[in-house]
C-alpha cells in the first residue's frame, strides 16, 4: 500500500489523515505488534508505544479473553496539544499526525497526565535492556529520543515518509491492523469502517480519535 | 506510568509529592498576599508571600524533566494554563514586589511617583497572586483523562484553600508580631474559610461520585486504605476540624491551628493528585 504524502493528497486534494482500523474479531492477543513496534522504535525498557492490553471475561466454562491493541489515536482533537506549555506536542497540519518536538519538550508531564488513553511516555534515564552500558542497536535506535521528555507512538512518521506501512501493521499475522487515509473514502479504512460496527475510543470526551475499533 | 498489560481502572502516577508541594506552597504564597492587601498586613508578610511563590517555582523546576528549557512554559498562554500559570507567577513576583520594596527604607527609591501608579501596581498584583491560587485547578481541571479532577468546582477549592492555608500560616507566624485586631480578624476569616472549604469539599466530593466510574474509584481511594486515612485523618480532621474547633473554643493555641492547618493543606493537595484515576478503557 502507498502510504507516501503525495501519493494519497492527489486523490482528491485534501491533507491525508492517516489512521488505524483495528479488528477486535481478528485480534489474537499474540503481542507481535507490540514487538514491532520496540524494534522499529527502540523503545527504552518499560515503555510500549504500542501494547496489547487484555481482560478475562466470564467464568468456566464460558472463560475468555478479550484483546485491546492500544496506542496514540492521532486524534482529531487531542487533549494533549493544548495543555502543552510550550508548543512540544503538536498536530501537523500536512498529514494530522500528534507529533512532539522533543526540542522543546520541559517534561512537565501535563500531556501525560492529559492523553485519556495513558499512551504518552517519559523516560527516565538511557539506560537499556542490559543496564548502562547499550548494545550497538540501542545505543543507534535511542537517538531518536531524549531522556526526561516525552515520547509516543508517530505511526512509524519516518516508514510513512518513505511510502511504508507502520511497523505494527506490516508485522500483524492476522491482518487485524489496518492502516490508511482517513480522509480518502476509497481507501481501505474508511471501506471497512463504512462496512462494519465500529467504535472510536472514549469518543464522548470529544477527541475524534483517529483510530477505529471493529467489533 | 501506566504501562499495564491489563484492563483496569489505574490511577495516575505522573504528579505527586514534588507538585503538591508546589501547589501548596504556590497557593499559600498567593493567598497570604490577598490576606496581605485585604487587612493590609505589616510587609514582611509580602515579602514572605513572594518567597513562597518563588519557593514554589523553584520546587516546579525541579518537578521537570528539563528544567534549564522552562522559559519555554511561557509560549502558549492561549491553549496552557501551565502556560497561563507561569505568567501569573511572573506577573505577581514583579508587580508583588515592586508594590511592596518602597515600605523598606534601602528600597525606597523604588516608590512610584504617583498614589494612582502604587494603586495599579497593587491591582494587578493581587489579581496575579488571585490567579496565582486558582491556576493549579484550572491546570488539572483541563485533564478530561481524569473525570475526578475535569470538574470546575476544582479551581475555587484550590482557591479558597489556598486562602485557608495562607490564614493559617498567618496563626502560626502571629507570635512574632501581628497587632491582634489583625489577629482576631484573620481568625474570623479563617474560622468562615474552614467551614466553606469544608463545604466545598463536600460539593466536589458528592458530585465526583456521580461523575463515572473512575471519579467513583477516586472518592473511593480518599475514603479506603492509606490514602483513605491521610485524607481523612490528616485533611479533614488535622487540617480542618482540630483547627477549626481551636478557633472558636480555644484562641490561645492559634500557632498550633495555624501548623494544623498547613499539615492538612499540604495533604489536601497530595490527595486530591494521588486520588486521581484515567478514565477506563473502552471494554472495562
Amino acid at each position: 500500500m502507498a502510504t507516501s504524502e503525495k501519493a494519497v493528497a492527489s486523490k482528491n486534494g485534501k491533507a491525508p489523515r492517516w489512521g488505524m482500523a483495528i479488528d477486535l474479531k481478528r485480534c489474537v492477543g499474540c503481542q507481535s505488534c507490540t514487538l514491532a513496534c520496540k524494534a522499529e522504535n527502540g523503545t527504552p525498557p518499560g515503555i510500549f508505544w504500542m501494547r496489547v492490553l487484555e481482560k478475562e471475561e466470564g467464568s468456566y466454562p464460558q472463560a475468555r479473553k478479550v484483546f485491546l491493541p492500544i496506542r496514540c489515536n492521532h486524534c482529531s482533537e487531542p487533549p494533549c496539544v493544548p495543555v502543552c506549555p510550550t508548543g512540544a506536542s503538536y498536530k501537523r497540519k500536512r498529514d494530522n499526525l500528534v507529533l512532539i518536538n522533543q526540542d522543546k519538550c520541559i517534561g512537565c508531564r501535563a500531556c501525560v497526565v492529559a492523553c485519556p488513553y495513558q499512551v504518552r511516555f517519559i523516560a527516565e534515564d538511557s539506560k537499556g535492556y542490559y543496564g548502562e552500558e547499550l548494545t550497538p542497536y540501542e545505543a543507534e535506535s535511542y537517538k531518536k529520543w531524549q531522556p526526561r521528555t516525552v515520547q509516543k507512538c508517530t505511526f512509524c512518521v519516518d516508514r510513512l515518509e518513505t511510502g511504508r506501512e507502520p511497523a505494527c501493521v506490516q508485522t500483524c499475522p492476522t491482518r487485524a491492523l489496518v492502516f490508511g487515509n482517513l480522509n480518502d473514502l476509497e481507501s481501505e479504512i474508511c471501506k471497512l469502517v463504512r462496512q462494519r460496527a465500529h467504535f472510536q475510543p472514549r469518543a464522548e470526551l470529544g477527541t475524534d480519535p483517529s483510530l477505529y475499533y471493529l467489533t | 506510568m501506566a504501562h499495564e498489560f491489563n484492563m483496569k481502572l489505574t490511577p495516575q502516577e505522573e504528579w505527586s509529592w514534588l507538585l503538591a508541594v508546589d501547589l501548596f506552597l504556590g497557593g499559600m504564597g498567593g493567598g497570604l498576599f490577598l490576606l496581605f492587601l485585604i487587612f493590609n498586613l505589616s510587609p514582611s508578610i509580602a515579602v514572605l508571600s513572594l518567597g513562597l511563590v518563588a519557593l514554589g517555582a523553584v520546587v516546579l523546576m525541579v518537578e521537570l524533566g528539563r528544567p534549564l528549557r522552562a522559559w519555554r512554559a511561557l509560549c502558549k498562554p492561549f491553549s496552557s494554563w501551565i502556560s497561563r500559570g507561569v505568567i501569573f507567577v511572573t506577573l505577581f513576583i514583579v508587580f508583588g514586589a515592586l508594590y511592596s520594596a518602597p515600605a523598606f527604607d534601602s528600597l525606597s527609591w523604588l516608590a512610584p511617583g504617583s498614589d494612582t501608579a502604587r494603586r495599579t501596581i497593587g491591582v494587578v498584583a493581587g489579581i496575579s497572586a488571585l490567579f496565582v491560587t486558582l491556576y493549579p485547578g484550572f491546570v488539572l481541571a483541563a485533564s478530561p483523562s481524569i473525570p475526578f479532577w475535569n470538574s470546575p468546582l476544582l479551581p475555587v477549592l484550590f482557591s479558597f484553600h489556598s486562602l485557608m492555608v495562607a490564614s493559617g500560616l498567618i496563626f502560626l507566624i502571629a507570635p512574632l508580631g501581628l497587632e491582634s485586631a489583625d489577629l482576631r480578624s484573620i481568625s474570623f476569616l479563617g474560622g468562615i474559610l474552614i467551614v466553606v472549604n469544608f463545604v466545598l469539599g463536600a460539593m466536589y466530593l458528592a458530585t465526583s461520585k456521580g461523575s463515572g466510574l473512575a471519579s467513583k474509584e477516586a472518592v473511593r481511594r480518599l475514603n479506603e486504605g492509606s490514602l483513605g486515612w491521610t485524607f481523612k485523618v490528616g485533611v479533614i480532621l488535622v487540617g480542618m476540624i482540630v483547627p477549626l474547633a481551636v478557633v472558636l473554643w480555644t484562641p490561645s493555641a492559634m500557632a498550633l491551628a495555624g501548623l494544623f492547618i498547613l499539615i492538612g493543606g499540604l495533604l489536601f493537595r497530595y490527595c486530591v493528585l494521588k486520588a486521581g484515576v484515567y478514565v477506563p478503557f473502552p471494554l472495562t
